[in-house]
């Protein structure tokens, strides 16, 4: 009895890696198609993780790697000290919160005009003007914005005043709790043309016949865009938020820095600058990696965790 | 009769005010978004003293070419001109193919890696292992000072590749399964049938990639600083732009020099235009491929 | 169409991987052809080095200028220059040493700690000794303060400043227009409180410019990283103390404070804080970008600025472009009170700071040394300050040198070209002379001598010069020998280990006071104190004093090295 039960279920055994195999073999194009891309991601991605280890030594350049001064966990435990540390990640998130629910709503709304529009090349060009702020460097941009909002002849002080909204100028870029609204206005302006593109493309890959088929049903534009094209593109729509999730810890340093002055630093000084000028800049490069590491296991976790919110509601997973 | 003709009356009454508002909304995007860019281009036309005054807007106050003549009197801009295009096209085309490739194979719930193989890409967006053992590995690769430093790290782009993904997601599974009753292998539905649909979104990674390879000079600032011929438009553009910001060494007399003679505001504003006018003309030229719809002919049958 | 071309791609795709795999080896190796090993007799082969400098350089010639195709033809080396790009010398040289592969020569400014603690550069002295008799001659007596530390003895750098240095003007001070000293009748301005009552009296008269735009009292370059130079260093200037970088040092005891924290420097913040109280600051003095600040000079408007002439210069040079010299600035050193002396030009013997150094990656060190030995010589010298004799210079009946007139009006009014077209500024590379040297011949070594400072100064500077009595606005500064030298040379010059804790506290340091004296000086009166005093309370916090402490021993430890 018993060897006939071990032999089946070692005959389930067998069966199931034949099946393995067979569905390996059946699968071949797949594997082509995609192994050569996993060795390349390994090499280029992976393989360098071994920088981590500097996070845990006192980092010479002069030495090899192995033969470093270990410390464990020190940098991490100053890092977690440093008051200024919290509130660059305070800066950090507040931004690129903000950052995410702009530029994932605006663009999506500014695409579904545009789809209104009837004059295909009026739309066309106002797309194409539309996506002209993004090659502009944030360093002509900032200049921009601090010239408009300036208490000496910038355009908006000038305007609420004719307006007779203010007796006085406002010094908007000296107050620290106004910037992040003007860094994320800012961006919204240098980018919504740009993030739209990949929007309009989801669009248009929405069946037109189900277009039709609801004005036959006498829907209005309002319900087309509810019913048909944002569920249309939701798909893309949701990779792409949960990807950027992600991002939200690790967004650059640039627009802050330039958009910032002596008066509003506290606001302005986001994670990436603090790893610049506390790490690499002062030659301590443990310090500075284990900032990186720090940025990329709360990224990760970000991610996943979106994504295991997603999978949970909607039984899809984008990862 | 009356009161059909009386709800499409209405409907075009509401219609047309949405879209006169659009239009108007459309307008004032227009000049918004267009306004930083006259106005780089206003200064670039613009004497260089006089642009030190401030206070130009969309119209340069004293015109002059001097900034372009004195950015085109660089030989140099003319093989980094080339070394860019050739990255631009060649990569473009890798990169495309790459990703279309992969998006393919991880979109396929049947495949038997997805499980593993999709959160290994994923992953990889969201750390870097440091410059250094990045730099140390191109060096093992030997791909310092090289051509390829520019195409073989960036052949693969994971984002790029979860967005085709998740457009074919959209496609109705009809299609593959009709093809493969014909007998196609895998590489052959991806080929034939899966790509033609993408174009959408092919012609969207396709401008991300060749925006990303075109404006790209850190790759030749660590790798290729010593190899001049294979410099890249940005990069020459980019030590012409070096503007002093340090602010910790400026006391000895080189330093002051630098900065009290440093590169006008004008010339930076000329070099801004020459390197995205030629990117800018590829959107034009891409957005045939938005094209509204596919053929739905293949599922009907 | 498309189908081809994807398939060309695939085709493409595979020999890069292939390619990769098989580790294509394309060299790597520096662009160093032909160096000669024979040591002898200096050759005239063709040698490419390169150079990685840590300051900008846009009118960088490639060797193409005048002097530069000389300097080819003389010493058959050819200097391939590299500079910070999209980032500062900071980051240029940390990454360098991260990569661990140099280029033959570097200035790595204030950045060597970095280079020496990777073990990058090489200890100069043997090749001195043996292969550069120029180099040595002009350092002089100053050999010896060219060594790195007490503990390392090697010399890494040679200093790129001029020895024996005479500054025949002055650049800095509190600046004022031109024709708000004249509507006043040239009044004395000694003190704060003379400035102040100039800039208040000249704007309520004239408050605003011709077309209607509203005039400015002072405007201060506080938005960007030159808050140093426009808001804090007149902090020590005014109150009696040298540049010592951040710190004030007691030339007696050498005990190390931030300057900061003297309480007569409060007195100067006290009194910017009064100036904003009473609207003659700007408003926009902590918030505006470098461009605003620039273009607000140009315009006219700003009638006192507290800046170095550097810093200024474009702004100036758009307004001397239409003509406006009334507008331009006249600089006086101001100080708190009449008790106090502008040490501006307090002496630092020879300051042996920002250098040159060959690394360990030059694959021909001595013949390096002996072209920056070339560069030294008298006749490089000669070179590289005034060109080409015949072209650039002549030599009169007396023996004197005399600029082209053409060249010297390119130098003035577009001296980028002329920068570019000569190569003169371009290769000081080397050991040289400072301003006021005189060479074998009676003429100076450099062209910045007082007849030529005359002369670049526009009419308005010499009406206003004569006006006070004076030749130079230097004349209006303490005499040089009212000061004693300092023994250690300038503190900026001194810089921490590079792992010691002291360079991340210094950071924070300046976190602090760039957040602080803003507020300082735009709160209420009523409040500077206490706002001073949280400034205080911060810096004690993060233990300034424990830098201070660190800082007081190099300073000491550098006065026993340069004292022997």
């Amino acid at each position: 009895m018993k060897s006939q039960a071990s032999d089946q279920s070692s005959i389930a055994k067998v069966s199931s890696t034949k099946r393995f195999f067979r569905t390996m073999i059946q699968q071949k194009y797949l594997y082509f198609m995609s192994l050569p891309f996993v060795i390349w991601i390994i090499v280029f991605s992976y393989v360098p993780i071994w920088g981590w280890l500097m996070a845990f030594q006192n980092y010479r350049p002069r030495n090899n790697i192995l033969n470093q001064d270990w410390v464990g966990f020190q940098h991490f435990i100053e890092l977690f000290s440093d008051e200024r540390f919290y509130l660059v990640l305070r800066n950090t998130l507040a931004m690129s919160s903000m950052g995410l629910i702009v530029s994932f709503t605006v663009p999506v709304i500014f695409a579904l005009l545009l789809n209104e529009l009837r004059q295909q090349f009026f739309k066309r060009t106002i797309q194409t003007i539309a996506y002209l702020p993004h090659f502009v460097s944030w360093v002509v941009v900032s200049g921009i914005v601090t010239k408009m909002l300036s208490t000496d002849g910038g355009a908006i002080n000038d305007l609420l005043m004719n307006l007779h909204l203010i007796d006085e100028p406002i010094q908007f870029m000296a107050k620290g709790e106004w910037f992040w609204s003007i860094v994320t206005v800012a961006d919204a302006w240098k980018e919504t043309g740009w993030n739209t593109i990949i929007f309009l493309a989801a669009m248009s890959g929405i069946d037109p016949e189900l277009y039709e088929a609801s004005t036959v049903d006498g829907a209005g534009r309002f319900r087309k865009m509810w019913h048909i094209t944002l569920p249309g593109i939701r798909t893309t729509f949701m990779v792409l938020f949960i990807l950027s999730i992600g991002h939200l810890i690790s967004i650059g340093f640039e627009k802050q820095f330039l958009l910032s002055n002596p008066l509003v630093n506290d606001y302005a000084e986001v994670l990436d600058l603090y790893a610049l000028n506390y790490g690499i800049n002062l030659s301590r490069y443990s310090y500075g990696t284990a900032i990186g590491i720090f940025n990329s296991v709360v990224s990760i976790i970000l991610v996943f965790l979106a994504n295991f919110i997603y999978k949970r509601v909607t039984k899809e997973s984008v990862i | 009769m009356s009161t059909q003709k009386g709800l499409l009356n209405q409907r075009s009454v509401g219609d047309k005010a949405f879209d006169t508002f659009n239009i108007i909304f459309m307008v004032i995007v227009g000049v918004v978004t267009l306004y930083p860019f006259l106005n780089v281009l206003a200064i670039s036309f613009n004497d260089s003293v006089d642009t030190v005054r401030g206070g130009i807007s969309i119209i340069p106050r004293e015109f002059t070419l001097e900034n372009y003549k004195t950015i085109f009197a660089y030989d140099t801009l003319l093989t980094g001109l080339r070394n860019t295009v050739i990255r631009t096209v060649v990569g473009t085309l890798i990169g495309v193919f790459t990703a279309s490739m992969l998006a393919y194979t991880l979109s396929r719930i049947d495949f038997q890696a997805r499980k593993w193989m999709s959160p290994l890409f994923a992953m990889t967006m969201y750390f870097s292992g440091g410059m250094i053992p990045i730099y140390m590995l191109m060096r093992h690769l030997g791909l310092i000072g090289t051509f390829e430093v520019y195409l073989l790290p960036a052949l693969l782009s994971v984002w790029n590749v979860f967005i085709v993904r998740s457009y074919i997601d959209g496609l109705p599974l009809a299609l593959q399964e009709s093809a493969k009753l014909d007998g196609a292998n895998d590489f052959v539905i991806f080929w034939k049938v899966i790509l033609p649909l993408c174009t959408p979104v092919l012609a969207t990674i396709a401008l991300f990639i060749a925006v990303g390879h075109w404006n790209a000079w850190f790759d030749t600032y660590l790798y290729n600083n010593q190899k001049p011929q294979f410099t890249t438009l940005q990069y020459e553009l980019m030590k012409v732009l070096q503007s002093t910001s340090t602010g910790t060494n400026y006391r000895d007399q080189n330093a002051q020099q630098a900065i009290a003679s440093v590169s006008p505001e004008s010339i930076k504003m000329a070099i801004t235009i020459v390197v995205t006018v030629p990117i800018l003309l590829i959107y034009p030229f891409l957005q045939k491929y938005f094209v509204k719809g596919m053929t739905l002919g293949a599922v009907k049958s | 169409m498309k189908k081809v071309k994807l398939g060309l791609s695939l085709l493409l795709v595979m020999t890069m991987l292939f390619l990769a795999a098989c580790g294509s080896n394309n060299n790597t190796g520096s662009s160093n052809s032909g160096s000669n090993t024979n040591g002898g007799e200096a050759s005239v082969e063709p040698m490419t080095i390169r150079l990685a400098s840590g300051d900008a350089n846009p009118q960088w010639d490639n060797m193409q200028s005048d002097i530069g195709k000389l300097i080819k033809e003389k010493t058959g080396i050819t200097v391939e220059q590299e500079f910070p790009v999209g980032g500062s010398d900071a980051d240029m040289f940390a990454l360098m040493v991260a990569s661990d592969e140099y280029p033959e020569l570097v200035m790595p400014k204030g950045n060597v700690n970095k280079l020496v603690d990777a073990g990058a550069l090489i200890d100069l002295r043997p090749l001195l000794e043996e292969h550069a008799p120029n180099i040595m001659k002009v350092y002089g007596e100053y050999i010896d303060r060219l060594v790195y530390s007490a503990e390392d003895d090697a010399i890494y750098t040679l200093p790129l400043d001029g020895v024996g240095q005479t500054y025949f003007d002055a650049g800095g001070g509190f600046q004022i227009q031109h024709q708000v000293l004249e509507a006043l009748g040239y009044p004395e301005i000694k003190t704060v409180k003379d400035y102040e009552n100039a800039l208040k009296t000249y704007l309520e008269e004239n408050p605003t410019t011709e077309d209607g735009q509203p005039r400015i009292g002072l405007s201060l370059n506080g938005g960007e990283w030159q808050i140093l130079i426009s808001v804090t260093n007149p902090a020590f200037y005014a109150t009696g103390a040298p540049d010592d970088g951040e710190y004030y040092v007691d030339q007696d005891t050498y005990e190390v404070v931030m300057h900061y924290q003297r309480p007569e420097e409060r007195e100067y913040f006290r009194w910017l804080n009064h100036m904003n109280d009473i609207g003659l600051l700007d408003k926009e003095s902590f918030v505006q970008k470098y461009d605003q600040y620039k273009s607000k000079i140009a315009s006219g408007r700003v009638l006192g600025i507290i800046d170095q002439d550097w810093d200024y210069a474009e702004a100036e040079n758009a307004l001397k472009a239409e003509g406006k010299y009334e507008q331009t600035y006249a600089n006086f050193p101001v100080t708190l009170d009449e008790n106090y002396k502008d040490a501006s030009f307090m002496g630092t013997g020879y300051l042996a700071s920002y250098g040159i150094g060959i690394t360990v990656d030059a694959k021909d060190p001595v013949r390096i040394i002996k072209f920056l030995d070339y560069l030294a010589s008298e006749e490089g010298q000669v070179l590289v300050n005034w060109g080409i004799e015949g072209q650039h210079y002549t030599v009169d009946a007396d023996g004197k040198r005399v600029i082209d007139p053409e060249y010297q009006d390119m130098k003035v009014n577009d001296n980028n070209t002329f920068k570019k077209q000569t190569g003169i500024g371009n290769y000081f590379m080397s050991a040289r002379y400072g301003d006021g040297v005189l060479d074998s011949t009676g003429n100076y070594y450099t062209t910045n001598f007082p007849d030529q400072i005359i002369a670049q100064y526009s009419e308005a500077d010499k009406k206003t010069l004569a006006a006070y009595g004076k030749t130079v606005y230097k004349d209006f500064w303490p005499s040089d020998d009212e000061f004693e030298e300092r023994a250690y040379g300038a503190g900026w010059t001194i810089s921490f280990d590079t792992a010691s804790e002291a360079n991340v506290i210094f950071q924070k340091s300046q976190d602090i006071m760039k957040k602080y004296i803003p507020q300082a000086i735009l709160a209420k009166p009523a409040d500077f104190d206490k706002v001073y005093d949280e400034f205080m309370a911060e810096l004690d916090k993060i233990n300034v004093a424990k830098m201070n402490a660190e800082y007081s021993e190099l300073i000491k430890k550098r006065v026993e090295m340069w004292s022997k």
